[in-house]
């Protein structure tokens, strides 16, 4: 995304994380200092917490994470992907009829 | 194997950890804090922010006023917006025990210097505008409670301890504690490396039993599972934490900052053991309990679900203190209030490392107390 400032220069602002609005300079902030893995970026940024539940940022996050500090994006931890899948509405979720198993 | 030193070590960067080694630094001593995965990946990261001086118990009341305290001016104390919000808590009666025991802590709380009031179900109706007052025959409200962000706070102390000059390792899991005669020497990490000390806390949450162990002191808590979710981020329509204590009850507050919805509630019978697989049982009973007290959340959407640990100990109240190896320090066995005592235990805990008497005699918390008298407003 470009856009001008008052003075007329272009600034780059690009959105990393579209559910929360996240930009890459945050995300490389945060990395720079010292939150080197995904898990962390997510509780100091909420990146991967909202409706996509990390879908649209995580792989791009750790792209930055590998060109930050050279750990290799497929060396890292993702966060575990937790229900549902979408969101759901509550009253669709009370809904339906649980059927007690072991649990 | 690599050599450090330190005047004091904590093991675990959960709020307990966290809060402890920021004072401890803040008094001038060289603190390292060890964590065995990253900080928050606890109990601290997955529970939901609530933070209130409605309890039972004498001390745990005059620790959270403490804590509030603190809370309140936590801002400006670690330069971080840790979205601290005095929404108050609600509790909700709906029989005549719940009422009288209500009363009788307020009874309590009041003694205190609490601002808490016994409230028809129409003034609760006041409060919570959504509410819906089905069976309701009171409730128990206390403005002054509040919330904050468990993130927030415990990122904030662990920045503060590294602004003072000490340290925090993450990725160190603590498998060697060495005694010498009867104190505590040294810890060996995962990593290799030999950190000694003189003095060293067990910040371990639900991990607390284990690392006691390495030094041959029992230490009872016991994890069991609570589950929790949140919600999409809506319109303000909560002020304060909605508490039903019901068998088939459950306890919820809007984030102040951003709209979420967040709330868990405690299973019957409980589930013990360190488990943080989600349910499909919670994800349907959660929401009809939801929606049963705030009908207009029915359209609200779901983001995600998740467990978390509480810490228990046997009588629902704090394990803090020395234990029988000198320099080997407890804070565990929060019970589900972990966050909430944070800075107000942290600070003690300081004072009791430093200086031998906290400005608050937590002796009543010791780990070897009778554990007979429990908490009723857990």
């Amino acid at each position: 995304m470009k856009r001008s400032n008052r003075k007329g220069a272009i600034v780059r602002r690009v959105i990393v994380c579209r559910c929360e609005e996240i930009t890459e300079e945050e995300v490389r902030r945060a990395i720079r200092e010292g939150y080197h893995s995904l898990e962390e970026i997510k509780r100091v940024l909420r990146t991967g917490m909202g409706h996509c539940g990390g879908r649209g940022c995580l792989r791009i996050i750790a792209r930055l994470i590998e060109e930050e500090t050279g750990i290799p994006a497929g060396k890292q931890k993702f966060p575990v992907s937790r229900p549902p899948l979408k969101p759901l509405p509550l009253g669709l979720l009370a809904s339906y009829q649980y059927e007690q198993k072991n649990r | 194997m690599s050599r450090r030193t330190a005047d004091a070590l904590v093991i675990g960067a959960g709020i307990i950890g966290a809060a402890t080694g920021y004072y401890l630094a803040r008094e001038g001593l060289k603190v390292i804090v060890l964590e065995r995965n990253f900080p928050c990946s606890g109990s601290t990261g997955r529970c939901i922010g609530g933070i209130r001086a409605q309890f039972a118990h004498d001390l745990t009341i005059r620790v959270m006023l403490k804590s509030i305290r603190m809370f309140q001016k936590l801002d400006q104390e670690l330069n971080e917006d840790v979205e601290w919000y005095a929404g108050g808590y609600l509790f909700l009666a709906f029989d005549e025990e719940r009422k009288k025991s209500f009363l009788q802590a307020i009874e309590i709380q009041r003694r205190y210097g609490l601002k808490v009031d016994f409230i028809s179900p129409e003034e609760c109706c006041r409060i919570v505008p959504d509410l819906n007052p089905e069976g309701l025959i009171g409730g128990a409200f206390c403005p002054t409670d509040g919330q904050a962000n468990p993130f927030k706070v415990t990122y904030g102390y662990l920045k503060g301890i590294r602004r003072l000059g000490s340290e925090v390792i993450n990725g160190a899991e603590v498998t060697q504690i060495n005694i010498k005669g009867d104190r505590v020497v040294s810890v060996v990490t995962s990593t290799g490396e030999k950190f000694s000390a003189p003095v060293v806390l067990n910040a371990a949450g639900p991990w607390a039993g284990d690392v006691a162990r390495l030094a041959g002191v029992f230490v009872p808590v016991k994890p069991d599972r609570h589950e929790a979710l949140v919600t999409e981020a809506v319109e303000r329509c909560l002020e304060p934490m909605l508490v039903d204590y019901r068998a088939d009850g459950c306890y919820f507050v809007q984030h102040y900052g951003t709209g979420h919805f967040i709330g868990c509630y405690t299973p019957v019978p409980i589930v013990p053991g360190h488990r943080i697989d989600a349910s499909d049982e919670f994800i349907t009973e959660m929401p009809r309990r939801m929606i049963r007290l705030l009908p207009k959340l029915a359209t609200v959407k779901v983001l995600r679900q998740w467990a978390g640990s509480y810490e228990m100990s046997p009588d629902g109240n704090p394990i803090c203190g020395k234990t029988p190896v000198d320099g080997f320090y407890v804070a565990c066995g929060m019970s589900g209030h972990g966050f909430m005592f944070g800075p107000a235990l942290g600070k003690l805990m300081q004072e009791l490392i430093t200086t031998g008497t906290p400005s608050i005699d937590i002796s009543e918390f010791r780990l070897d107390r009778t554990y007979a008298k429990t908490e009723t407003m857990k």
